[in-house]
């Protein structure tokens, strides 16, 4: 693991411990008053699945161009984390909307091409699990179309009619929600940074200890 | 005489019409808005149509934001931990497993 880590790792927790603390002092939102607080987590993990998204999709063109296995362990690992922060997504989303919206699900534009993202993340998993040899190719093709659907997931909400809240709403927050909201933000991406590295790291080990076997057997 | 006494008659007759219809009155005025108040109050139609704050709702219709915001942060908390868990269990394994090879390879003289 690289030197930093360590210390990454322990900043990272302390923000975490620190989250539920600047969360609780955030002001309630008037409509929606407790359940707002779910946005707080709600909002960063989205951001990091979209990251997940768009880092898998360059790590697979780069790999579909060039060849390099770096890029596929990269793009693997994004994978992972996509569905990961998918996961937190696609739960999250639906506990607040029960209290905002009255109901857990809609087949709105943005929640379905969020689940059709996730969707593809885990079918780039299962590719790469039992798809056997080659099948690195097909899955990095397959992390083209799930970048695809990045920016379609984020502009979707200002183009359809929809009744997810619009990309307008984070900048326009007030520094009473916006100050703990990036703080969060920032935590999430400290934990997104710290995991890409295990998992990255991980891949590594894996391609270290065929290639041993590999000398092995000659 | 005679009409003396048909007058008379018609006066007493005129008399207690009056007095029954004053007592008739003195009985709508007093008695009958006391029964009315002993009668239990009519139930207003509930009106559904109109705005109803969310917190003046009956409990059984609200939806508890407390267990859902719970859920939500034990949710991600707990996920996050066992992923971490899962992916340090797999490089300890996989790292474990290098060294003894290595090892291996290094004590047999193998490249």
């Amino acid at each position: 693991m690289p030197k930093w880590f360590q210390p990454a790792a322990i900043v990272c927790a302390l923000m975490f411990a620190a989250t539920p603390i600047v969360i609780a002092n955030a002001p309630f939102e008037s409509t929606m008053g407790l359940v707002f607080k779910i946005f707080f987590y709600h909002m960063p993990s989205a951001w990091m699945f979209l990251l997940g998204g768009i880092l898998c999709g360059i790590a697979s063109l780069r790999y579909l161009i060039n060849g390099a296995a770096r890029h596929d362990r990269t793009a693997f690992a994004a994978a992972e984390l996509t569905v990961l922060f998918g996961l937190l997504t696609l739960v999250t989303g639906p506990l607040w909307a029960r209290k905002a919206w009255g109901t857990w699900w809609v087949w709105d534009v943005r929640v379905t091409a969020s689940l059709v993202s996730w969707m593809i993340a885990v079918a780039y998993l299962i590719l790469r699990r039992y798809g056997g040899p080659g099948s690195e190719k097909l899955a990095a093709g397959l992390a083209l179309f799930g970048m695809a659907n990045v920016p379609f997931i984020y502009v979707s909400v200002n183009y359809w009619r929809t009744i997810h809240p619009a990309t307008s709403v984070v900048p326009t927050l007030p520094v009473s929600m916006g100050g703990p909201l990036w703080f969060c933000v920032a935590s999430f991406l400290m934990l997104f940074i710290l995991l890409f590295t295990m998992r990255v790291r991980l891949e590594e080990q894996r391609a270290r200890l065929d290639a041993v076997y590999l000398s092995l057997d000659e | 005489m005679l009409s003396i006494f048909l007058w008379m008659n018609n006066v007493l007759t005129a008399i207690r019409r009056r007095a029954a219809l004053l007592l008739v009155a003195l009985l709508c005025w007093g008695v009958l808005p006391a029964v009315a108040a002993q009668q239990p109050p009519q139930e207003q139609p509930k009106k559904f149509d109109e705005y109803v704050p969310a917190s003046q709702l009956p409990p059984a219709e609200q939806i508890p934001a407390a267990r859902l915001v719970v859920g939500a942060y034990s949710f991600v908390i707990v996920v996050v931990f066992l992923y971490m868990v899962s992916v340090a269990r797999r490089l300890n394994t996989v790292q474990h497993e290098v060294a003894r090879l290595e090892a291996d390879v290094k004590r047999t003289g193998r490249s």
